[in-house]
């Protein structure tokens, strides 16, 4: 399991020497961490003084205005963004992932690895404004399918869910693949050659094997690409348009438009404890499915 | 390594294994050269050489994670060189045991027979079967990480048993384990597989252990199959000088052959030793020759003896049961000579000593020959 990993470094690292110096960066970006925290932790209980950014005194008033349906609905299309950019990212990413840790080809490896890290590389700004182009009426998708009479009237992908999707799922896709092909590589080939003597073919072996093993990693890997389509901004942004809410984007449509701090910080540590949540219940649940397979 | 392999035709003879002609070579470099063997039913054979000598090769051939580039692979009446591992019924232990690590003991061993669809009932009887057989009936619901190496190593052999496979391959299976647990591993697996007739193949670079298990050994060195035989055979009489220096300790000597009135004598550093007649034939030699000699085959003499080639000691070990010493001789190819004195006198570095070689049993090898 790759939590009791991480307690065997956390135990044999208490033996280094360098421990403290080491540490001490990260105890800094921590400090930081939970400073800004407990900032909009506090903002967040503070009421909403129209025409001044200056909170006003002590309410849970912002909570209770997070029920009303807008938010609500945010939340919603929130959790199905993730849902999907997960779910997609993760089985677009294991077969491209289990390629370049198994193809005997070092150009296939290599041209894994170049296709899907380069796009880290370029901000996301600049990657959904390519999303645009290829997604709009005239973008390249529908132009394609037009040309060949699959459609008949370009169909819709900007400022839908749908658009937000394709183009997160760009975004997501190199964390998942390294991470996966991390977990992957970490798999002993002689279990799989041990599993071929005993009569396992390619699917069994698949099945009863690599996919058991590779398990943690997938989990982690979904893990991640559910928090990052979370805190994505930019992409639901410009290409949700305004038609596609997250609650990163209604974070900075209540702050920085209508200048509601105390509601913005209300929301984020909201969007915060949500995510949690969900990851909480993911992990708990894949940990009780890999129980059932044990037996 | 006979090449004089049966037409295919005559079925009822075949081995338990059969390779024949088999080679395989990654991009140019040839792994496997032309090999032929044919292994008994029942038969411990060792395929054993220095790493890279193409003997892992040869056992991933036989079980079917390489293709052969050339020849044919039979297992008992069957064709196999197409057949994907899966189908060949082979059990395999792995150096690192491959135990897989999300399963119990019992789920490992249980493995083999799910995917054969054996009933649930008689793979519990089979499975406990096999788990007696190697001592681990009392884990079963225990996972590999919480077993000893000895332990795992036990699993991994109850799971490949359990199969009843064709042919046992065993990867360099102890090369993990301590001294002491070796040993004990070693005799159990022994009686373990004559108990139950198992043909098996094991890969080892240990010469000790290859000597100590085997029906027969297989050496070999740069993916040829250098010689064939006995564990006696191959000590006593090595086929060249790659397998008398790989398998057990020779001293060499750099030595001429001279014959004369039907007699024929060897001459080291200038002394003349006699040799008796059922040695290879002189005239099939070389006059300059290489004389493999092992420790037992060397005695100790007063340096002054005719027949006495003149070394020092250098270096004096004591080993309990003997006494080992390393003398310096400039006839010997590495300038150096291993010896045993069971006799355990007293010798000091610096004595000039004369060693006398046995008259009957040395090798002699030709001196261009590859040292091991």
């Amino acid at each position: 399991m790759w939590w009791s990993v991480d307690l065997f470094v956390v135990k044999t690292m208490s033996k280094r020497p360098f421990l403290g110096l080491f540490a001490s960066p990260a105890t800094l970006v921590a400090i930081s961490i939970v400073a800004a925290l407990l900032a909009i932790f506090q903002y967040s209980l503070r009421a909403y003084v129209p025409g001044s950014l200056r909170p006003g005194g002590f309410t849970i008033e912002n909570f209770a205005v997070l029920w009303k349906p807008m938010f609500r609905k945010a939340f919603l299309t929130t959790f199905l963004l993730c849902f999907w950019t997960a779910l997609l990212t993760l089985l677009a990413g294991f077969p491209l992932a289990y390629a370049m840790v198994r193809s005997k080809s070092s150009l296939v490896r290599g041209g894994i690895l170049i296709t899907s890290l380069t796009p880290m590389f370029l901000g996301e700004v600049i990657r959904t404004y390519s999303w645009m182009i290829v997604l709009g009426k005239q973008g390249i998708i529908n132009v394609c399918l037009l040309r060949l009479g699959v459609i008949s009237e370009p169909i819709s992908l900007m400022f839908t869910t749908t658009g937000v999707v394709i183009a997160l799922v760009h975004f997501t896709l190199p964390i998942v693949i390294i991470m996966i092909a991390a977990a992957l590589s970490h798999i002993d080939w002689n279990l799989e050659k041990a599993a071929a003597s005993l009569g396992a073919g390619r699917v069994r072996i698949f099945f009863t094997v690599t996919l058991p093993l590779a398990t943690p990693g997938l989990v982690a890997a979904t893990s991640t690409a559910f928090s990052w389509t979370f805190s994505a901004f930019a992409t639901p942004q410009m290409i949700g348009g305004g038609k596609v809410q997250t609650i990163s984007t209604l974070v900075y449509q209540v702050g920085f438009s209508s200048f509601n701090m105390p509601l913005a910080a209300s929301l984020s540590l909201a969007g915060l404890l949500f995510t949690i949540a969900v990851l909480t219940l993911f992990n708990v649940g894949m940990r009780k499915i890999e129980k059932l397979g044990d037996c | 390594m006979s090449s004089d392999h049966q037409s295919s035709e005559n079925v009822s003879a075949r081995p338990a294994v059969q390779i024949d002609g088999v080679t395989k070579s990654f991009g140019n470099t040839p792994a496997l050269e032309p090999c032929w063997m044919k292994i008994k039913r029942g038969e411990f054979l060792t395929l054993l050489g220095p790493s890279g000598c193409g003997k892992t090769t040869l056992l991933n051939l036989i079980a079917g994670f390489l293709e052969a580039d050339n020849g044919e692979l039979f297992l008992g009446e069957d064709l196999v060189t197409q057949v994907p591992p899966h189908k060949r019924e082979i059990g395999i232990v792995f150096q690192n045991y491959a135990l897989f690590p999300h399963k119990t003991v019992a789920q490992n061993v249980e493995y083999g027979l799910r995917t054969r669809g054996v009933p649930k009932e008689e793979s519990r009887a089979r499975v406990k079967e096999a788990l007696s057989l190697v001592k681990l009936e009392n884990f079963a619901d225990r996972k590999p990480r919480q077993m000893s190496g000895g332990q795992q190593q036990r699993v991994a052999l109850a799971r490949a048993l359990v199969i009843r496979p064709r042919v046992l391959l065993l990867d360099e299976p102890f090369s993990a384990l301590d001294r002491n647990l070796r040993v004990s591993m070693q005799i159990e697996l022994k009686e373990i597989q004559t108990k139950l007739g198992l043909t098996t193949i094991f890969v080892t670079h240990d010469q000790n252990e290859a000597l100590s298990m085997s029906d027969r050994i297989a050496v070999m060195s740069r993916g040829r199959v250098r010689h064939v035989g006995s564990p006696q055979e191959i000590y006593e009489h090595p086929k060249d000088l790659f397998v008398a220096t790989f398998v057990g300790d020779t001293n060499l000597f750099r030595a001429r052959i001279e014959s004369s009135e039907g007699r024929t004598r060897l001459d080291i550093g200038g002394r003349k030793v006699e040799i008796s007649s059922e040695q290879k034939e002189p005239r099939d030699l070389p006059s300059a020759v290489i004389v493999a000699a092992r420790p037992e085959q060397c005695s100790l003499t007063s340096v002054e003896s005719p027949d006495a080639i003149p070394a020092t000691v250098a270096v004096v070990v004591y080993q309990g049961s003997y006494v080992e010493l390393y003398l310096e001789c400039e006839a010997a190819v590495h300038g150096r000579i291993m010896m045993r004195d069971v006799s355990k006198s007293f010798f000091h570095i610096g004595d000039k000593v004369g060693i006398r070689l046995a008259t009957k049993g040395l090798n002699i090898f030709g001196s261009e020959q590859e040292i091991g």
